[in-house]
């Protein structure tokens, strides 16, 4: 095994450690560098609680190697906070709407909302849902998912600053 | 007032409770520092991994760890023969000796014969995740295949292989009531039909996992993802050890739905942790638990319904055959929910029900969501269905003239204590759907239909079924509840901060809850079968309300004024007169030695313990009513569905947070419409073809529309203020829904689930060309 | 939990990953974007002992238009392709399938190279290309050769690549105005695996069918080319089509747990008529919107 070392910014930080060439990120973030919010649902990438953004994309990470993105920068959901640590409109929509319940699903669901609504076209409900179909919630029933993305998409086209994008 | 009438109090006096309060553990969960039992992670904590049979049925010829031992960071290798006491015991409860053992037993790792693929076989200890899988692959066994039997019907047939010793009959359950053959005799209409559901995973997204370790007074803790932490005991005697040596804690679990309610990880955790002494971590991969877990009993279901003219059903003839798999577990109280269901919702006088399950060699089924009261809905639904049908009369009117109403009396013999509110559910679906759906295109056809269920809430009253809370002020006036409720993110927790608030008007931020820890709190029992609102939430009622007559009482004395003046307001104890800030009227009861705590205890209803022919009377503390609808457009060119609209109505009695009762609705159903749909098991002779989620099809987002809810309350729930259960209800109508309307569609009815393209395109009459 | 350990190497640029396949022999896989090679690896159903990554070499990232061409490198992902004003311009199929590819997240990583080099017998991109008559050019570091997408795939999972070659970009041929495209396929959900897709291209005038491209994934070891069925085409307006497409023969398709095989044969006829009216309407002008419809909606 080579003892490849990778240096990622992880939610605004440079963290140095081993990868082992073969750990995953999503291994990496939760063994390596303590950040555990990303979650390991499948190994498959099917069910996005793994997902993390990369250099601003989201991606399954337990099918990124570490190595993969040595260098790059990673958010987590957990670095989806504004600058000052109080949570953006996306975050409080998915508070009012009650859109969490066992909260496994969450941090992915917040890195994939925040990618969608970062690519700035407006959805309605269909196709907020159809663009949510990587990401499995077994408690919800979507619902309330899909009005907190559509809340928060009518705050951010109001005007309100950039709170959900990553710090 | 009695605690039943406080229970119930009106609704426009209630002010914390039915507020749509969004719950703490929300703003954790969403800034992503939860941890879940899988987030810790400390360096030198050893992995644990289970080697696991490849083949359902075979003797075990050898076993040998000798190479495994070998790889360079493994710590041990166990066998059953490491095991103190390798067998769990599981009761078998109203089946006599003739059926099956009172108790059925199932080992802990494997000595010599697997009945599943899957069974756990050695457990292996390592220091990292790659030794551990390089040392599982070097575990030797050696296996004899030998016949299995994959069909519960043909495992109850002469000469089929036996899976146990005393034969492959698990459990059978009788109901005869009235004179079914004077029903069918008389009856101006008879439908026959037969229907199956299959198996299902409960697919939660956190795979099993937990974290054991030693401390420091020596005592076993497990942290682990579970509904039950009440296996503490299990494990102690697993390990002979005494039972107050071993501490199971359930952080936020990350989905349940009765997978987590059987051991899981835990009695291997504890092993790895008695062995070794080190702290040890233990975590199911997705295709293990798709592969290993238990199942939801799949069902075959013959129904026959003798009803008059006009829609009045005069009698039901039903067999039930459920596949037990390869162990008990629950599944003589899965089978026996279903015979008390089987009815469903409504007055029916005249029954012959004969309900078996088996043992065979495919994985084991147990407890899931609705738990054998829900694949029934598929039967009584599609027959009530097609009764209204063949008689021309409207699917709700029919349903309406047999609704069981207050004071009725179950084919079980259980009398109906509550109000019935199904009629009403019915007319709030059709009246909120309006005009019926029409298809998009020529080659598109729309259906709609209804389908209503019961579903009961709170544990079988012969198990005598408790829960226990301490509720008490700080100094200061802040509050804490002590719970061992499991939370599952069905707001378990945060319900109980809101009832207490409730009573002693505190805000929820002075509240705090410590739930699921089996050391540190009174048990509440299991999170499941829709029983944490009622049990332990009137346990929080009750012991907020000694604790604030307590208080009060205090008050009255020191005041000398009549304790029925004074109540808690916001931050003061207030009477005539009197403004008396909390802080000053606990100081007071020091003075006066008075407790400002309380431990509360609340007992389920009682009952006998049922026998195998089923007219003992109450078997459940009380049922929750629904009625959805919905609405279906099918593609006659490839028979694929799209629900196109779905709306489910629900007497919860009260609703105690309005936003967590839609959020339980909400999820359940779409688990309902995955089972309708989706969902399969797909096992072929005993081998699991779905083990990925590649394979086994969970609905998204994309795949469901949004579920309309409606809440009604009636009041007369058995829970705190008059609430009623809901996370189970709901579960069971989409099965019938979705089959009901596409037989409104298409004109021919599903009868096996899951309802794939293929199975609806043979629904049709013949449009390939 | 299962996790297997291997050996990683990255690669500076393609004939470096070329030569490092040749040293370490079978036991190395390439790793492109990994959305098909990881997951396998992280279920126990693939176990090399080497990984040599490609994901970060410079080359084999551009899509160019030039002669009568669309080339696109192997490195371009699906999101790329998807959003690149050049593919579209010159041939809508292609974004249009590749928006089937599971979700947003496997296309931000996924590649072309990788899914044509994976050869799943129901992934998109081969099926679009055979419809095409595209070709791959591969490279083993030291020479290149072109070879058909028709002959690319062999069997499941199996390509005409050799152990140390790697795909280096598909050429397009850029069919011009007066074709029309479509691109069909059933699922069980979205994002998933198709049961069986269609994709089409056809050339009309004055309502005629002139010529007629058809290749059916999903329904065999690879994308299968109907020449057939193209034939029988010829000379039809867009309401005979579905007439003149009868049993589609030369497919072999399977049965899993997501579908039968009768039923993927049953899906065959009815996507390469959907496929073939729409493409045909697109011809003559009459269905609007460049990307079209995937089962009814919008990408």
């Amino acid at each position: 095994m080579s003892p490849e070392t990778v240096t990622i910014t992880v939610n605004g930080s440079r963290r140095t450690a081993t990868a082992g060439g073969h750990l995953s990120l999503l291994r990496w973030l939760r063994e390596q560098a303590g950040v555990t919010d990303p979650k390991y649902g499948c190994g498959e990438g099917v069910c996005g609680a793994c997902a993390v953004l990369v250099d601003g994309l989201p991606v399954a990470s337990c099918i990124v190697l570490a190595a993969q993105v040595d260098g790059c920068e990673v958010t987590t959901a957990a670095g989806l906070r504004r600058p000052d640590g109080s949570p953006g409109p996306l975050q409080r929509a998915f508070h009012r709407s009650h859109a969490v319940q066992c909260g496994f699903c969450t941090p992915g669901m917040l890195v994939c909302a925040t990618a969608l609504l970062a690519e700035g076209r407006p959805l309605d409900r269909q196709e907020i849902r159809e663009a949510l179909h990587g990401n499995i919630c077994r408690c919800t029933g979507y619902g309330p998912i899909v009005t907190a993305i559509e809340a928060a998409q009518h705050e951010l086209a109001a005007g309100a600053e950039g709170g959900a994008e990553p710090s | 007032m009695t605690s039943q009438e406080v229970r119930r109090s009106k609704a426009d006096e209630l002010s914390v409770v039915r507020q749509p309060l969004p719950r703490r553990d929300q703003a954790e969960k969403i800034a992503g520092t939860t941890r879940y039992a899988g987030d810790v992670v400390h360096p030198g904590m050893l992995r644990a991994g289970l080697v696991r049979s490849p083949v359902p049925s075979a003797r075990i010829v050898r076993r040998d760890a000798g190479e495994a031992v070998k790889v360079p960071g493994v710590v041990a290798v166990l066998f059953g023969e490491d095991v103190p006491h390798n067998e769990v015991w599981v009761d078998v409860p109203g089946q006599t000796i003739e059926v099956a053992p009172l108790k059925a037993n199932m080992e802990i790792l494997a000595t010599d014969r697997v009945r599943f693929q899957g069974e756990p076989v050695a457990l292996v200890i390592a220091e990292t995740e790659e030794a551990l899988t390089e040392a599982s692959e070097r575990v030797e066994v050696d296996y004899a295949e030998e016949p299995g039997v994959f069909d519960p019907e043909l495992a109850l047939a002469d000469g089929a292989p036996p899976v146990h010793p005393q034969g492959n009959l698990l459990a059978r359950w009788d109901i005869d009531a009235g004179d079914v053959g004077a029903a069918f005799e008389s009856a101006d209409l008879v439908v026959e039909g037969t229907y199956a559901t299959q198996p299902v995973d409960h697919a939660y997204l956190e795979p099993e996992a937990g974290v054991g370790w030693l401390d420091d007074e020596g005592v076993l803790n497990l942290r682990v993802s579970t509904q039950v932490v009440q296996h503490y005991r299990d494990v102690a005697r697993i390990l002979g050890i005494p039972e107050a040596r071993v501490r199971v804690i359930a952080p936020y679990v990350g989905g349940g739905f009765g997978g987590k309610e059987d051991m899981t990880v835990e009695p291997y955790l504890a092993l790895a942790v008695w062995r070794t002494g080190r702290e040890v971590r233990m975590e199911w991969s997705r295709p293990e638990s798709l592969q290993a877990r238990a199942k939801r009993h799949p069902m075959r279901m013959r129904y026959r319904t003798a009803a008059r003219s006009d829609g009045t059903i005069i009698g039901q003839d039903i067999e039930i055959t459920a596949d037990s798999g390869a162990y008990a577990y629950l599944s003589a109280l899965v089978l026996l929910y279903a015979a008390v269901h089987a009815c469903g919702p409504y007055r029916t006088p005249n029954v012959r029900l004969r309900a078996r399950c088996a043992y065979t060699n495919n994985p084991p089924t147990s407890a899931f969501r609705g738990f054998g009261g829900m694949q029934v809905v598929l039967g009584y639904e599609s027959q009530i269905d097609e009764v209204a049908r063949r008689l021309g009369l409207p699917p709700g009117e029919v349903r309406k003239r047999n609704s069981l109403v207050k004071g009725d009396v179950l084919p079980v013999g259980q009398v109906i204590e509550t109000e019935v509110l199904l009629p009403q559910t019915i007319d709030a679906v059709l009246e909120r759907a309006g005009p019926p759906p029409s298809g998009s295109g020529p080659r598109r056809a729309a259906g709609r239909a209804i389908a209503s269920n019961l579903q009961s809430y709170g544990r079988l009253v012969w198990l005598n079924d408790a829960a226990a809370a301490w509720v008490g002020f700080e100094p200061d006036g802040s509050v804490r509840v002590r719970c061992g409720v499991q939370d599952l993110g069905g707001g378990q927790a945060s319900s109980l901060a809101q009832i207490a608030g409730e009573l002693l008007a505190v805000p929820a931020d002075q509240i705090v809850v410590h739930f699921g820890d089996s050391a540190l709190n009174p048990v509440a029992g299991t999170t499941t079968a829709t029983r944490q609102l009622l049990m332990s939430g009137n346990a929080v009622h009750d012991a907020t309300a000694a604790l604030r007559d307590q208080v009060l009482g205090a008050v009255a004395a020191d005041r000398g004024e009549p304790v029925e003046s004074l109540r808690f307001s916001p931050g003061a104890v207030t009477g005539p007169g009197l403004r008396l800030p909390v802080p000053e009227a606990l100081a007071l009861c020091r003075r006066r030695n008075v407790p400002t705590e309380a431990l509360g205890t609340f007992f389920g209803p009682k009952g006998v313990p049922v026998t195998r022919n089923l007219r003992s009377g109450r078997v459940f503390p009380d049922f929750t009513f629904g009625t959805h609808l919905c609405d279906v457009e099918v593609d006659l060119d490839t028979g694929q569905v799209r629900v196109l609209r779905y709306i489910a109505a629900h007497d919860v009695g009260r609703a105690i947070n309005p936003l967590s009762v839609e959020g339980q609705i909400s999820g359940a159903v779409v688990q309902g419409l995955g089972m309708a749909l989706l969902e399969e098991v797909v096992l072929d002779e005993g081998i699991n073809l779905t083990a990925g989620f590649f394979q086994y099809l969970v609905p998204t987002a994309s795949d469901v529309p949004d579920i309309e809810v409606i809440v009604l309350e009636s009041g007369e729930g058995m829970g705190p203020f008059g609430a009623r259960g809901i996370g189970e209800p709901p579960i069971g109508p989409p099965l019938a829904a979705v089959a009901n309307a596409i037989r409104d569609a298409v004109g021919t009815r599903p009868t096996i689930l899951p309802i794939t393209p293929e199975r609806v395109l043979a629904c049709l009459p013949s449009t390939r060309s | 939990m299962y996790t297997r350990a291997f050996r990683y190497e990255r690669a500076d640029d393609l004939p470096a990953a070329c030569a490092a396949l040749r040293r370490h022999g079978e036991g190395a896989r390439v790793l492109a974007g990994g959305q098909s090679l990881l997951p396998m690896i992280n279920v126990g159903l693939a176990a090399p002992e080497v990984l040599v990554d490609i994901s970060r070499v410079a080359e084999a990232r551009e899509i160019t238009a030039r002669d009568g061409y669309l080339s696109i490198g192997a490195l371009v992902t699906h999101r790329e392709l998807i959003a690149s004003e050049v593919a579209r311009a010159a041939q809508p199929l292609l974004g249009a399938a590749a928006a089937h590819i599971g979700s947003a997240r496997i296309r931000n990583r996924g590649t072309l190279g990788g899914s044509l080099a994976h050869s799943d017998p129901a992934a998109e991109l081969p099926v679009v290309m055979t419809a095409l008559g595209a070709s791959y050019e591969l490279t083993d570091g030291r020479a290149e050769r072109e070879v058909r997408a028709e002959e690319f795939a062999i069997t499941v999972f199996t390509t005409e690549l050799q152990p140390d070659e790697l795909l280096v970009a598909a050429r397009v041929p850029v069919l011009g105005p007066g074709w029309g495209w479509s691109f069909r396929e059933v699922s069980r959900r979205r994002g998933d695996f198709a049961l069986a897709s269609a994709a089409a291209l056809v050339r009309t005038a004055g309502g005629i069918l002139v010529e007629a491209r058809l290749a059916l994934g999903g329904v065999a070891d690879r994308a299968v080319r109907l020449a057939a069925v193209e034939a029988a085409l010829t000379g039809a307006t867009r309401d005979e089509i579905a007439a003149r497409v009868g049993p589609i023969e030369g497919i072999s398709p399977v049965t899993d747990t997501g579908a039968s095989a009768e039923y993927r044969r049953h899906l065959a006829r009815v996507l390469a008529v959907q496929a073939l009216e729409e493409a045909c309407a697109r011809s003559e002008g009459t269905v609007s919107g460049e990307r079209g419809t995937v089962s009814g909606r919008e990408q």
